[in-house]
């Protein structure tokens, strides 16, 4: 039984190049499908890494009660000395470490459309590299507290005109110096320009004022502490999560594409499916007679069964492996960027997994499961007499 | 038996393979309505920009404000013809994952900047009258189920008031209906003098400054004088076509439509090459067929156009039945996607295009087969048996 269906898989199999027109389209077919999925992956995946690779679980964010998004949020000079003075906050040889930060919306140039797009120039307190243990500075120094100096992301450097070291950019009438350069591991704050907060206060007529406080928490009961502390105290009106949490939520909304592709793909993979069934029923007529031969000469059905559905997942299957060989080419490592959740850019990077990689194999399984199923039964169910014809 | 029959029995005559073919297009061409109709739908305020309508905001981004005075001074520049201002509320009804895009704008001016938009005169003077009163766009009535005379309380993730609320209740005092229906009007506008009274950061400060040419050839030196005018001073302008505006914004999401055209032509390639094989294969097993055809007096062009016939027919079965699902696909899912995608409709382009690649496509796969048997030599193919 064993060796039969070896045999009839042998012979299909054989027998492929003679239905090379067929079968290559199958196989390009299914080809696309899979790279359309996994383009779509690889967006939402990428966009997901970058925002999950942001927050850190020792630190806290606050913004203001309701405010949902830092843009949105606003909180008094006060406000910063009384969370200060809260349990549960990590220190160093300055005291604890807070951040009061505040950030503004200016405009980039995106080298990809040439169209102006938001970026973020985000004042941060003295206390924000000890908040930010990924960032280091790869290129110039660092801004000077009080001074309009900014350091810029190296995410900004790759997608936006305008930020090199040394350039001068002016907003309103102030000007601003590019002192320096730093790498965030691939984090959503190298999407950012950065620089000291009173600056910001100072040259913006924001005044006292702030939009977030990070705090470095001390370990991890701290920030139910943290939580308590701000319930009971009638002067603070403040939503406090992790950081960590606060990124991942705005990573949600990228779920979409990824249900997307999933979409797409499968319209798609029925449209392929149905190239599939074609060239799979072509192929079993054509050997009809050498079926049937076989099955006059003792070969069980299950044989011709097994041996045309092989034949068309060995189609769809290299499909598919083609199908995400293309998407690694054309897509992994793509660097682009789109609106995140603080009505500014994030640069991201387009990244095709192993478990992308996985789902499109699947797919592509299916559709040579179904498509070789109902063909396959034919094959099976051929008269023997049709050997005896012709 | 005349040359239409012989066409139908010919595509008939393998019904398991007709019917795998017309799915196949039926699928590429439901993909390319739905998605055309997105794609619109994102480009929507490109397309229906008012030719003579600029928008000035402040230059270092369009979040930041502009003074109030500005308004005036803009008045003055020849050139101009109604000029008015706006600011963003960041408006929620009861959660605030309900967004209701609400804007304080001047209730004077306001209409005469956007002509486009309609409002019954009475609603509008009603408006006029109370300061509490908020007038909703036609979609948000439809979707909200609100009336005129509904009292609404509408929250601010930005705003609150004096006394610590950052919810403030409005009268509908009217609803505003475009005149071309792909308009958006999913947003809501209210009184920007109650606003600033009520809420407590104050200052005459607005977002922007929407305003009208006299003429859409007059644009590039209102843009000019505008933004020269508060040239160096602490809030510089930057001054564009409402068309450039909504184009810059639809790119800071990404390159929708790029994608979308990517994915609407891989499926198209797809069933190219499927469709393709499949006539190449039907007209194969039919050489025979065909040499008899030529033999008993059918000229070698009515073969052709026969085929070429026959491929079409193909393309336009399946391909209108695509279309005409997309068009009932997207009126399905319109409601669901009101609160991102308000625009959504499958329009007349998109039907006509669609029309397009029919015929593209049924050219397309029935051109090489039918060349192939207009070309065939009848004794070789009578031979060959």
């Amino acid at each position: 039984m064993f060796a039969q269906i070896i045999a009839v898989i042998k012979m299909n199999l054989l027998s492929l190049p003679g239905r090379i027109g067929s079968s290559l389209t199958t196989l390009l077919a299914v080809a696309i499908v899979v790279t359309v999925l996994l383009a779509f992956m690889a967006m939402g995946e990428g966009f997901q890494k970058t925002m999950e690779g942001s927050g850190s679980d020792e630190v806290a964010i606050m913004l203001r009660g309701g405010s949902q998004a830092e843009l949105n949020s606003g909180l008094e000079g006060d406000t910063l000395n009384i969370v200060s003075v809260a349990p549960g906050i990590a220190k160093n040889e300055n005291g604890p470490i807070v951040s009061g930060e505040l950030y503004v919306v200016v405009d980039g140039t995106k080298r990809s459309s040439q169209t102006e797009a938001n970026l973020p120039l985000r004042g941060i307190g003295t206390a924000g590299f000890a908040l930010r243990e990924n960032i280091k500075l790869v290129e110039g120094r660092m801004f000077e507290p009080g001074k309009t100096e900014i350091i810029v992301g190296t995410s900004i450097l790759s997608q936006f005109d305008g930020f090199e070291l040394g350039k001068t950019l002016r907003f309103g009438t102030t000007e601003w110096t590019v002192v320096g350069v730093f790498d965030a591991g691939g984090s959503v704050f190298g999407s950012e320009l950065l620089t000291d907060v009173r600056a910001v206060q100072t040259q913006f007529n924001r005044g006292n004022s702030y939009q977030s406080i990070r705090v470095k928490l001390e370990d991890e009961k701290a920030l139910d502490k943290l939580k308590d502390y701000i319930a009971n105290e009638p002067r603070l009106n403040l939503d406090v999560n992790t950081e960590k949490a606060y990124y991942s939520e705005q990573s949600k909304d990228m779920a979409i594409l990824i249900n997307m592709g999933w979409g797409l793909a499968i319209f798609m993979a029925l449209g392929a499916l149905a190239g599939a069934l074609n060239t799979m029923y072509t192929s079993v007529e054509s050997k009809a007679v050498e079926i049937a031969t076989l099955r006059a000469i003792g070969y069980k059905t299950t044989a011709a069964f097994i041996g045309t559905l092989v034949e068309s997942l060995v189609i769809a299957v290299l499909g598919g492996i083609l199908g995400t060989l293309i998407a690694f080419l054309l897509f992994d490592g793509i660097s682009t960027s789109t609106m995140g959740g603080s009505f500014t850019q994030v640069v991201f990077d387009f990244n095709v997994s192993a478990n992308a990689f996985k789902n499109g194999i699947i797919l592509a399984f299916f559709i040579g499961l179904v498509g070789g199923f109902f063909p396959a039964l034919r094959a099976a169910r051929l008269p023997v007499v049709l050997a005896f014809r012709s | 038996m005349n040359l239409l029959t012989l066409i139908r029995k010919n595509l008939t005559r393998n019904k398991l393979r007709l019917t795998l073919n017309c799915f196949a297009i039926f699928i590429a061409f439901m993909l390319f309505g739905s998605l055309g109709a997105i794609k619109n739908a994102f480009e929507s305020g490109v397309e229906v920009a008012a030719a003579d309508r600029l928008m000035v905001v402040n230059k270092i981004n369009f979040t930041q404000s502009l003074p109030l005075a500005y308004v005036n001074k803009i008045r003055s520049i020849e050139g101009v013809k109604h000029a008015s201002w706006a600011n963003w509320f960041g408006g929620y009804y009861q959660e605030p994952r309900n967004q209701l895009m609400t804007f304080a704008v001047d209730p004077e001016s306001y209409f005469l900047v956007y002509d486009d938009l309609t409002i019954p005169e009475q609603e509008l003077s009603n408006w006029l009258k109370d300061r509490q009163g908020i007038l909703i766009g036609e979609r948000i009535a439809t979707a909200r189920g609100w009336k005129v005379g509904d009292r609404i309380p509408v929250s601010s993730n930005i705003f609150s008031q004096e006394n610590g609320s950052s919810t403030w209740e409005f009268n509908i005092s009217g609803i505003f209906r475009p005149k071309n229906p792909q308009t958006d009007t999913s947003y809501t506008l209210i009184h920007y003098k109650y606003f600033m009274e009520t809420q407590i950061w104050g200052g005459d400060w607005i977002g922007w400054v929407p305003l009208n040419t006299e003429d859409p050839a007059l644009n590039e030196q209102v843009i000019k004088a505008i933004d020269s005018m508060f040239a160096n001073s602490a809030a510089e302008t930057e001054t564009a076509t409402e068309a450039q505006f909504s184009k810059a914004f639809i790119e800071q999401v990404g390159d929708i439509g790029f994608i979308i055209m990517s994915v609407v032509l891989s499926a198209f390639f797809t069933i190219l090459l499927i469709v393709g094989n499949s006539m190449w294969q039907s007209i194969r097993e039919r050489t025979n067929e065909i040499a008899v055809l030529k033999t008993i007096g059918f000229t070698a062009h009515k073969v052709f156009s026969m085929i070429l016939a026959e491929s079409f027919l193909l393309a336009f079965t399946g391909g209108l039945l695509g279309l005409l699902a997309a068009w009932a696909l997207v009126i399905a899912i319109a409601p669901l996607t009101q609160s991102f995608l308000p625009a959504l409709v499958m329009g007349k382009s998109v039907f006509f295009a669609g029309v397009v690649y029919i015929l593209v496509l049924g050219f397309i796969t029935g051109i090489l087969p039918a060349w192939q048997a207009m070309k065939l030599n009848t004794i070789d193919a009578l031979n060959r048996r």
